[in-house]
């Protein structure tokens, strides 16, 4: 949804409080982030990150899935782009970790250009299929390519310390967050959500549908690609079944919808949540995570499929909200 | 056509700037067909669309809109939850080498709501408008793509006789500040009181062409209207 | 006879006869989507479901697969229909994407479940008769798919006959047609509707077992299997029989010279491409009615 900028200078003012009290937040969270490797333990530290690396990925996901419209389910092909590019450049030709790590994003971007201007003629199922397709091909792909190291994987280089990442993929979220929160108020967000909302009337309003869906891929696939990079580094080994993976792109779904994807902070919300539960979930088996996942999905979409956001928003209380999509969806 | 269906046979229509010209029929007689035509969402098995000596026809809807041909649609197509403002937004920045920032777009919507009467609503979210107020929306985003050819899809359909005398005094005013408008209209008061020229369709063929009074007292049009026996009684 | 009209037309009996196992996977899919407006993303694991029944008959109880087919599609039955009736009928008039999502969470759990009861390693059945080939002219038939082709065919044929000349066929078609229509007319609909998967999930079952009997086995499979079975409705069109199978043999054919030409590990490669040729070129599919989509 886009919030309507401010108009009467009375609620200009107000917007400026409001402004700058959510830039106080902001700066005290990012303060409290910077600051939290130096006083928590090397465990914990790993696994903000990890929730880092999916608040990133749902972020993305909402550009493409939330805003247009399009349910890409293939977007982890783009974040093991992301990895192996930074591998290859990093590894064997022994770049900055810097330049491969951009590299393998503006990689990842122009890929997902190219395959967007064929995938986003399609439309609802054939686009999220396609783009599943498109997953299974890279993983293919890179399971018969010399370059990428074959079946058997690739190496990186190791890494003095750990803390790196967490700034990397801390840096990495402050970017998508901010890039999703001053998206729908860009022409190009006010053009994506009257496509969604009603392509054909777009249209004849001089609206050129398919450059800014592609925008949208792009971004997305350039995030996926990032994540990649940060990911293939910290983890030292790749191989094809672990970052052409299409639990990436679910886990990125299902946080966005948990967390609403109206707002820019939503999908955020989402993986920190699911993020946290799954950590806990795989220390107790490492089976039960994709199945509490799946289970999670069907109760989602069944009782709250616009988000559980709109749902603990809902002014006539919560259970009258679930009611009330059941009886209009249900059979 | 459409399959075997012929919708628009042969129909030669031309519209001089600055007129205001009227398109009726029965119903299914092209009408809604040849609108979409000219505006790119059909495109036409033969013949050729050309505004002020270009081509319209194998142009992208959007590409014909940025050019100066806006239309309303005859099922009110709002973005149904955006506000009103953003809606009428939406059309002022893509209009194309003159479109401003979102913020100047947002400024400009709120003068054409005033215009069109809807500037009190123009923080309601689009899809808890009326029927009057959806088609004053739908002549909103018209506008906002500083046209210079209106063509207005039975605007007038379900309004109150008070509504339809509100909706064409608007109309006269739009047309006064230079707007040339193709009027497709069921409403005969609408179509008799702003229509220079009119032109009948039936069965996708042209079969009248006149002032009003004339063309509505063809009895080849009251014909296509009420069937042959009324015609020759 | 020359060897490359001989490799040419040995690849050709290959492709159709593995054209017709792929057509028993995507008919249940392409019914669920023609006539219920559903994508089952989970269907191909109901393919692995059917494809671990009829393992373990096989293992443990000796069974053959053949005779098994018919228990993986009765089980497959059972289960399909209280999913469709208790969870999938309760999103199934909202958005395409909800459904999608639906199906997709359960492809998660079924997947993972399977995951953990029977761990990742991949087995495969073996009958006695698994390699045998009966020559035929220039040419070898292989037992194994040519038996496999014949259940397809008979698969085929008994959903058709089901559709088209059963009560249930007709309460089906007319609900897939207009479902307030049917209710009105007395046509219980979240039955029908829960028999249509069930009917569906038993081809897969059979389909199942019938990979089984060719390919590896093992959890993660099914994602393949829905995959192939998107792009046979692709080709052949959407909810209806022949289509699924015309589009299964034309799949099968594809594939296989493909496989010829660029080797075994491109299949992904090749349906892929053909998937995007295909939709982009005839989105109703080769021999499909045309379902508009704007944009």
């Amino acid at each position: 949804m886009i919030r309507p900028a401010q108009a009467a200078s009375g609620a200009l003012r107000q917007g400026l409080r409001a402004g700058y009290a959510t830039a106080a937040l902001v700066a005290a969270g990012l303060l409290a982030a910077a600051v939290f490797p130096l006083v928590a333990g090397g465990y914990y530290v790993r696994i903000v990150t990890g929730i880092y690396m999916f608040g990133v990925l749902a972020s993305a996901w909402n550009l493409i899935g939330g805003y247009t419209g399009y349910p890409d389910f293939g977007g982890a092909a783009f974040l093991g782009i992301g990895a192996y590019t930074t591998g290859i450049l990093l590894g064997q030709h022994h770049w900055p970790f810097a330049g491969a790590l951009l590299a393998g994003c503006l990689l990842a971007a122009a890929v997902a250009a190219g395959m967007g201007v064929l995938l986003l003629r399609l439309r609802g199922h054939y686009f999220a299929i396609s783009t599943l397709g498109f997953l299974l091909v890279l993983q293919q792909l890179a399971a018969n390519l010399g370059i990428t190291g074959g079946g058997s994987g690739m190496n990186l280089p190791v890494a003095r310390s750990f803390t790196g990442f967490y700034y990397w993929m801390l840096g990495v979220l402050a970017v998508a967050v901010a890039v999703g929160e001053a998206f729908p108020r860009s022409r190009a967000g006010y053009a994506l959500a009257a496509i969604r909302e009603n392509q054909d009337a777009a249209q004849v309003l001089g609206i050129e549908p398919l450059p800014y869906k592609i925008l949208a891929y792009a971004t997305n696939a350039f995030f996926f690609g990032a994540v990649g990079g940060v990911y293939a580094y910290w983890f030292t080994f790749i191989d094809p079944p672990t970052v052409f993976n299409i639990d990436f792109s679910i886990q990125a779904v299902v946080m966005c919808l948990f967390g609403g994807p109206a707002t820019s902070l939503g999908p955020v919300v989402g993986a920190i949540v699911l993020k946290s539960l799954d950590t806990i979930l795989t220390n107790v088996s490492l089976f039960l995570h994709n199945v509490f996942f799946g289970a999670l999905v069907c109760l989602l979409v069944v009782f709250a499929p616009r988000g559980l956001a709109e749902l603990v928003r809902a002014p006539e209380g919560l259970w009258a909200a679930i009611r009330a999509e059941l009886r209009e969806h249900r059979i | 056509m459409f399959g075997r269906l012929t919708a628009v046979d042969r129909v030669d229509l031309a519209v001089e700037p600055g007129e205001i010209v009227g398109l009726i029929g029965p119903n299914g007689a092209g009408k809604s067909t040849l609108i979409n035509v000219i505006t790119g969402i059909e495109p036409p098995t033969a013949g050729s669309v050309v505004f002020d000596g270009q081509r319209l026809d194998g142009l992208r809807p959007a590409a014909i809109a940025r050019l100066g041909v806006a239309r309303t649609f005859q099922i009110a197509q709002p973005f149904r939850h955006m506000t009103v403002r953003q809606n009428v937004a939406v059309p002022a920045l893509f209009r194309g080498r003159s479109a401003p920032r979102v913020s100047h777009a947002l400024r400009e919507a709120d003068a054409i709501l005033e215009t069109v009467g809807l500037g009190p609503k123009r923080d309601f979210p689009a899809h808890a408008l009326t029927t009057p107020d959806l088609r004053r929306l739908e002549l909103a985003k018209a506008l906002a793509l500083r046209p210079r050819l209106v063509l207005l899809d039975e605007v007038m359909a379900g309004l109150t006789p008070a509504e339809v005398n509100e909706a064409m005094e608007l109309l006269r005013r739009l047309h006064g500040d230079g707007l040339t408008l193709l009027v497709v209209e069921h409403v005969l008061r609408a179509v008799m009181g702003l229509c220079h020229r009119v032109v009948v369709l039936h069965y996708g063929r042209k079969i009248a062409e006149g002032p009003p009074a004339r063309v509505t007292e063809d009895p080849a049009v009251i014909a296509a209207y009420v069937g042959t026996r009324a015609a020759t009684r | 006879m020359s060897p490359e009209l001989q490799v040419a037309l040995q690849n050709a009996v290959n492709g159709l006869l593995i054209g017709g196992t792929y057509a028993t996977v995507a008919v249940g899919f392409s019914l669920v989507w023609g006539l219920l407006n559903v994508v089952n993303l989970a269907h191909g694991a109901l393919v692995m479901l059917g494809a671990y029944i009829t393992y373990w008959l096989f293992t443990a109880y000796h069974l053959d697969p053949l005779l098994a087919l018919p228990v993986a599609g009765a089980t497959l039955f059972a289960f399909g229909y209280p999913l469709q009736r208790v969870v999938i009928n309760q999103v199934i008039r909202a958005s395409f994407f909800i459904t999608f999502l639906l199906t997709f969470g359960l492809e998660l759990l079924i997947t993972n479940l399977a995951l953990a009861a029977w761990t990742a390693d991949v087995r495969s059945v073996t009958t006695a008769y698994s390699g045998w080939g009966l020559p035929v002219g220039p040419i070898v038939l292989p037992v194994v798919r040519g038996a496999a082709f014949g259940v397809a065919v008979a698969v085929a044929a008994v959903l058709h006959v089901l559709l088209t000349r059963t009560r249930l066929g007709s309460a089906i078609r007319a609900t897939a047609s207009d479902v307030e229509a049917a209710r009105l007319m007395g046509i219980p609909v979240a039955h029908v509707y829960a028999v249509t998967f069930a009917l569906a999930s038993a081809s897969a079952g059979v389909a199942g077992g019938l990979i089984s009997l060719s390919f590896p086995i093992f959890p993660a499979m099914g994602a393949s299997y829905t995959f192939i079975a998107f792009v046979v409705c692709a080709l052949g069109g959407l909810g209806s029989v022949t289509g699924a199978l015309l589009g299964g043999l034309l799949f099968g054919l594809l594939q296989t010279y493909a496989a010829d030409w660029l080797g075994p590990n491109f299949d992904n490669i090749v349906a892929f491409s053909a998937l995007i040729l295909i939709l982009l070129v005839r989105p109703a599919g080769l021999f499909g009615r045309a379902r508009r989509f704007r944009g």
